[in-house]
This record gives C-alpha cells, sequence and structure tokens, in this order.
C-alpha cells in the first residue's frame, strides 16, 4: 500500500529529473552522421581550408534576436558551425553575433553590406505582425570582405561560409581563359559556372584572334560551345600553349539538334574536331540515344483541351551511373542532350586516359540526317549499341614531350545559360567545376562542391515493369502477414489436436 | 526482467492469437503501400531512390494505428477485472506497464519489419543513401515508441475502450501537430519549448540519417513520462489517502 501524495511527489521529483536532463542535453550534445556523404560534417574540404588559413577571419553574423523558433534553429546551426569553424582553424576564425532590430545604427551597416531582411509574419496577441528577420554575416580579413546576405539553413550554410572564407584567403587566384571570338557564350552567358569557378579562379576572356598566344599564367583554357571556325593559327597557338604543359577544356558538340524545326544533322566543321584527332579523340557521326534518358514537355490537344505531358526523349542521354574519377566524384544526374560519341585512338602508354561520363549498357546509335519524331516507339533494338563514351580526361604528352591535360565532352550546352538566363542543374555546373579544378590541379573544393546535392534518380523502367513493381511492394508484405497467420493457425490445430489425443508435450 | 519479458511475450501473443494484430498491420501496410506506390506522389512520381515518401505516410499511419493497439492494453485489463488476477501474481505494477509497452512496441517493429521490401526495391532502382533509411526506420520506432506510451498512459486511465483510443489520439495531436504549429507562431522561449516538445523536430531531425543525443533523450523523456504516470494510475487501486 501506498500513499497517494507520495506517489504525487514521486512523479513530481521525475518530472523535475526530466526537465534538467532535457534542459542540460540540449546544451550538451553529440551527433553521429550516418548519411552516406556525411552531410551534416564538416567536409575535407572545410577542414583543409580551415587548416591552412593564416590570417584571422572575422565573422560578423547579424541576426535578428526575436524570431520563430524554427529561424532560431537556423541561427543556432550557424552558430553551432562557426564554433566548429572556431575550433578547427586554431582561433583563426572568429565570431560575434548582433542583433540589428535592437539599434538602427547596426541595422544601418547590415543594410550598407547588403543583408537586407526578411520580412515575416508572425501572430502577436491575435494580431499578425510583420517582423523583419535579419540572417545575414559578413566575413573580414583584413581589409577584404565577403558578405553572405542570406544565411542558408543546411548543406549550403557549410558551403557558403568555406567558399567566402577560401575566397578572402587566396590572394592571387589562378587563372583561368575563356575562349572568345567563335560564338561562345560570353562570361554572362555562363553565370552558373563562373559563379561557382570564381571562388577558386580568376576568370578572363580570351580572344587568340588578338593575342599571339595563350599567356603562360592561364592554368586552364576552356574551350565552351564555340559556333564558328576556329583558324588553323588559333589551334597552334593552342599547341604551343599545351607544348608548355597548358590545359584545355573542350566542351563541344559535332551535332545539330533542333527541337523547333524537329530535323537533326551533323553540324558544320568548325576544325574542332579535326583538331580532337590530333589528339587522338574522335567523335562519332551519329546521335547517341539512349534508353536511360530525360524528357521532353509536349503540348497535346485532346478535343478540346490542350494539356502539357512528359515524355521520354533518348536524344537527351540521362546519366546516373559514374566512373571512379575525380571529377566525377559525388556527381549524381547529368542530363546532355543532342551528343555524339567520343573514343580515344591513342595507343602511347605514357598517356592516361579515363572515361568520365558514360550511357547506360542500352544505348543506341541514330544515323543522321533525319527528323525528330517524338511520338516515335522505341524498341530494345533502337538501344543495343552498348554503352557510350560522352566525355574523356587525357594526361600525359598530348603536344610535344611535356604533361598536359585535357578534358573533353561532347556537348557545349549543357553548362551554357544563355541570355536570359536559365537556370541549369548544379550537378551539370559541378562536372565542370571540377574538370577545371582537376585540370588547374586544384581539387580541393570538389569534396564540398557535390554535397549534398539530393538527387538520386531511380532508374527507367518500362511502364509494366514499373506497374509488377508497385504491386509486388503494396501487396508481399501483406501476403508475408497472411501467411505467418495461417502458419501460426495449423499449427494451433495440430497443437490443439494433440491435447485432444492427450499428448500434452 | 525476466518477469517482464514473460508479460511481452504473453501479450505479444495475445495479439496474434485474437484477429487484431492482423487487422492492424494489414491496414498499416495497405495505407503504407498505398501512398508509397501507387497514390499521389509516389516514390515513382518523385523519381528519387530514397524511403522520404514512406516515412512521411508512416509519420501519421502510425500516429493513428498505436492508439488503436494500446487502448485495450489496461483499459481491458480494468474493466473485466483480470487485472486484480494479476496483480495476485508477484509482479509489480511497473513491471506489468513495461511488459505491455514492450508487446507493443515490438508488434509495430514487427510492422515495419514487413516493409523492408520497400526498402530492397528502392536499392535495386537506384543509389540509396542507407544511412538516411536506417535513421527513417529508427525515427519511426522512437516515434512509436513515445505513442505507446501516451497511448498506455490513455488506457490506464479509463476502464472503456473507446475513450482511450479518443485519449490518445487527443494527446498524441499535441504532439504530431499542435506544438509545431505553436512553435511556429510563438516567438522567443515559448516558440523554442512548443518546438523542442513537438515530436515532428525530433522526427525529421532523426529521418534525416543524423543520431542527435537530444532527440534519443527526447523521446526516452516521453517513454518515461509516459510509463511512469500509467504505473501511478494503475496503482491507484492501492492508494490510501
Amino acid at each position: 500500500m501506498q500513499k497517494k501524495s507520495n506517489v504525487i511527489l514521486r512523479l513530481v521529483v521525475l518530472a523535475l529529473i526530466l526537465f534538467v536532463v532535457n534542459m542540460i542535453s540540449s546544451k550538451l550534445y553529440f551527433r553521429l552522421d550516418f548519411t552516406e556523404d556525411q552531410r551534416y560534417t564538416l567536409s575535407r574540404a572545410t577542414k583543409d581550408i580551415l587548416h591552412d588559413l593564416d590570417d584571422v577571419v572575422t565573422v560578423k553574423a547579424y541576426f535578428s534576436e526575436d524570431l520563430p523558433a524554427q529561424l532560431l534553429n537556423n541561427r543556432q546551426d550557424f552558430e553551432d558551425l562557426l564554433l566548429e569553424y572556431e575550433n578547427r582553424s586554431g582561433g583563426n576564425v572568429v565570431y560575434e553575433f548582433v542583433s540589428p532590430n535592437d539599434d538602427e545604427e547596426i541595422e544601418g551597416e547590415a543594410q550598407q553590406y547588403g543583408i537586407q531582411p526578411l520580412v515575416i509574419n508572425v501572430t502577436e496577441k491575435d494580431q499578425v505582425q510583420q517582423l523583419k528577420a535579419y540572417m545575414g554575416a559578413v566575413l573580414m580579413m583584413g581589409d577584404r570582405r565577403e558578405v553572405i546576405a542570406v544565411v542558408q539553413p543546411g548543406v549550403n550554410m557549410e558551403y557558403d561560409l568555406t567558399t567566402s572564407i577560401k575566397k578572402l584567403s587566396v590572394v592571387d587566384k589562378p587563372k583561368v581563359a575563356i575562349l572568345q571570338g567563335h560564338g561562345e557564350p560570353s562570361l554572362q552567358g555562363l553565370v552558373q559556372l563562373s559563379g561557382q569557378l570564381s571562388v577558386l579562379y580568376d576568370l578572363e576572356p580570351l580572344d587568340l584572334k588578338q593575342k599571339s598566344e595563350v599567356p603562360g599564367y592561364i592554368k586552364t583554357l576552356a574551350i565552351i560551345h564555340p559556333k564558328d571556325t576556329i583558324s588553323a593559327e588559333e589551334f597552334a597557338r593552342i599547341d604551343a600553349y599545351m607544348a608548355q604543359g597548358g590545359n584545355v577544356f573542350v566542351a563541344y558538340s559535332n551535332m545539330n539538334g533542333d527541337l523547333q524545326s524537329g530535323y537533326l544533322s551533323k553540324g558544320t566543321s568548325i576544325g574542332l574536331q579535326e583538331w580532337l584527332r590530333n589528339k587522338d579523340v574522335q567523335m562519332g557521326d551519329q546521335f547517341v540515344v539512349d534508353a536511360n534518358s530525360g524528357s521532353v514537355t509536349v503540348q497535346q490537344q485532346n478535343g478540346m483541351f490542350n494539356f502539357r505531358s512528359q515524355i521520354k526523349f533518348p536524344y537527351f542521354p540521362m546519366l546516373s551511373e559514374f566512373p571512379d574519377h575525380a571529377i566525377t566524384k559525388g556527381l549524381e544526374g547529368i542530363m546532355l542532350p543532342f551528343v555524339s560519341a567520343l573514343s580515344y585512338i591513342g595507343r602511347d602508354s605514357v598517356t592516361q586516359y579515363s572515361p568520365l561520363l558514360m550511357t547506360s549498357e542500352r544505348s543506341g546509335l541514330a544515323t543522321t540526317p533525319a527528323g525528330v519524331s517524338i511520338d516515335k516507339r522505341w524498341t530494345e533494338a533502337d538501344f543495343n549499341h552498348g554503352s557510350q563514351t560522352l566525355a574523356l580526361a587525357l594526361d600525359g604528352p598530348l603536344v610535344g614531350n611535356q604533361r598536359a591535360k585535357l578534358v573533353v565532352v561532347s556537348n557545349g550546352q549543357f553548362i551554357v545559360n544563355g541570355n536570359p538566363p536559365q537556370q541549369i542543374s548544379p550537378d551539370n555546373i559541378n562536372f565542370a567545376s571540377n574538370a577545371i579544378d582537376w585540370l588547374s590541379d586544384d581539387t580541393g573544393l570538389i569534396d564540398l562542391r557535390t554535397k549534398g546535392v539530393t538527387s538520386r534518380p531511380i532508374d527507367q523502367l518500362e511502364d509494366g515493369e514499373r506497374e509488377i513493381i508497385k504491386y509486388i511492394n503494396v501487396l508481399v508484405p501483406i501476403l508475408l502477414v497472411l501467411v505467418y497467420a495461417l502458419i501460426r493457425k495449423q499449427r494451433y490445430a495440430s497443437k490443439k489436436q494433440r491435447w485432444m489425443q492427450g499428448n500434452y508435450k | 526482467m525476466n518477469k517482464i519479458w514473460i508479460i511481452t511475450r504473453r501479450e505479444l501473443s495475445a495479439f496474434f492469437d485474437s484477429l487484431i494484430a492482423y487487422v492492424l498491420i494489414v491496414i498499416f501496410l495497405g495505407l503504407s503501400g498505398f501512398f508509397t506506390w501507387l497514390f499521389g506522389n509516389n516514390v515513382f512520381v518523385i523519381g528519387q531512390a530514397s524511403l522520404q515518401v514512406f516515412f512521411q505516410i508512416g509519420f501519421w499511419t502510425l500516429f493513428f494505428f498505436i492508439p488503436a493497439l494500446t487502448m485495450k492494453m489496461l483499459a481491458e485489463e480494468t474493466k473485466s477485472g483480470t487485472i486484480e488476477l494479476l496483480s495476485t501474481k508477484a509482479v509489480t505494477d511497473w513491471q506489468i506497464v513495461t511488459g505491455k509497452f514492450l508487446a507493443c512496441w515490438l508488434l509495430v517493429a514487427i510492422a515495419l519489419v514487413a516493409t523492408l521490401p520497400y526498402y530492397m526495391t528502392v536499392s535495386q532502382l537506384g543509389t540509396v543513401d542507407h544511412g538516411a533509411i536506417v535513421g527513417g526506420y529508427l525515427g519511426l520506432l522512437f516515434l512509436s515508441a513515445g505513442y505507446i506510451s501516451i497511448g498506455i498512459f490513455a488506457s490506464s486511465i479509463t476502464n472503456n475502450q473507446i475513450v482511450a483510443f479518443l485519449f490518445a489520439l487527443l494527446i498524441g495531436i499535441f504532439f504530431q501537430l499542435l506544438f509545431d504549429v505553436m512553435g511556429f507562431n510563438f516567438r522567443g522561449l515559448s516558440g523554442a519549448v512548443f518546438n523542442y516538445l513537438s515530436m515532428r523536430t525530433h522526427f525529421d531531425s532523426l529521418s534525416r540519417g543524423v543520431i542527435d543525443s537530444r532527440d534519443l533523450i527526447y523521446f526516452a523523456s516521453v517513454v518515461l513520462a509516459g510509463l511512469t504516470v500509467s504505473q501511478a494510475m494503475l496503482s491507484r487501486r492501492n492508494w490510501q489517502s
């Protein structure tokens, strides 16, 4: 027998203990990160960059204090991250939090740096009020400054912070040249790529018609989506550059696919294909089609109604599995529209050849010229050429005796934003940036760049196969339970029979 | 410990000897399967090799499934008087409550094991993040533990199963939804407290694939609080004022 008051006392004590334990645990905690890419743990790239810091970076975080709980978590995460940076950098990262809402002077300062408040609605005393939420930060090193206008939650937080620190700490950035003068997109046309590359490099346009050589300080020359003929002199200059150990990135398609006119043909030669053949890289003259492909949106009419539908389009190979290489590390999905196949025909043992992008085993080659029909019924016979290479890397004495590196992708458009700019899938950009990092011998950011890309596309299946998988998954677990029920019932029945026979074992 | 285990086994086989376990598991699997594979934003529509769809569905189906499982645990024993019979044996109230808790938890675990074909399928369809899937399953397991202890508490205060079911849902809806909403609407300390109390905060954190000591302590606290109060309510027949 126990007394009621005792019971109540015990409950109150327990409640207090739980309260205190939870209070302590919210301040003192540990995390185990089981995600495959260690998404919530600092990446190798960040650790290296922090380790190499040789001057103090001051981070001034402009965060409003009185935020709703969810946004408060963002602040907490940012503070946790900064604390970890401080520890990792041996005190070379220092930070402070200020609240712009309390002080007009600080608010002015934040806005001067370009940190704009987010306006959010909060309910207070039954009235919806608007609150200015500041969530930005300024990083300072000496007299240089980097601004993170809005601190994004999740993986972006580490990316933004680390790249900002990197930008501050690199004084003399290596140079990457973008070839111009043959209808290539300008730096503005490559907004995403140039944004990503500017963390590590200074990008500069290079017109070889006006310059007599590729300057020796250029780490990598990028030839992206040229349309007009590149002259023999220009190629000679590029070769001279490579003979000195210069590296070249080529993104070019020799095919001409036009969805508007619905006509597929070989593109006119601009000399690049021949230049590549001198380097033992052969570009095919057929379109690669892959059963694992992207889709196109088609307007269809059914009676009075117009509707849009997505139709799989094998001319847009969708690559989701990648060979093991620094450039492809962490990539999850790239789509390359209208491409031809690449092959390496070199035989010398000194040059190292690595395929980078390959289509699925169910790939085929479509001849040109041909009309393109969206409604075409594709069959297995269309995909019987096996896996095709769409990008490759070479490392060795490509011109002369000096070691040089070359990356070729048989599509030029996949990294071009165009004008007006269109958003491109982040993995396309990551691939090109990784390639330029590899070419320029600076692979430090590759880890971080592809960290937390969350796309994990599932394989393409035939309609029938998909339906079968769906129903198997719905029904099999239920059947398992029913089978178990039946077995149990059987066992019970036989036990009952034994008992009735007087056998109680 | 041994006694707890005996009660657990007895309760579990009682589930499987009656129709309850089968009906509930089949409903759970049917709903999860339907929403994960056939209806709306299913795995193929989203096109990603992950089980996030299933975990979000499970988050809600378990919320309804568990009160139906726990509603009879103590209420029926009190009503039919078998609780008196049970307490003539050398078992304590704490052992009874814990045994019943474990039986329910095992049943939920069995129901979740039956969804492993989903895991096998998506890992065949693409490259999955195994850590995130393990985290998701752990999240569902801990979430269930929390709701089972709440359900057993609801069952301990009444001898009517329907009342126990509804009461468990009523308490549950705070943890499931309302604290989350309040966490967003209130600011400062109260907002942070509500946000901390919400199951979703901790479930989401686990199902990313990160095991955080804060989440584990939160779920353990909910279980411990629920079971202790249930035990206290069960022992009230012995109270002296």
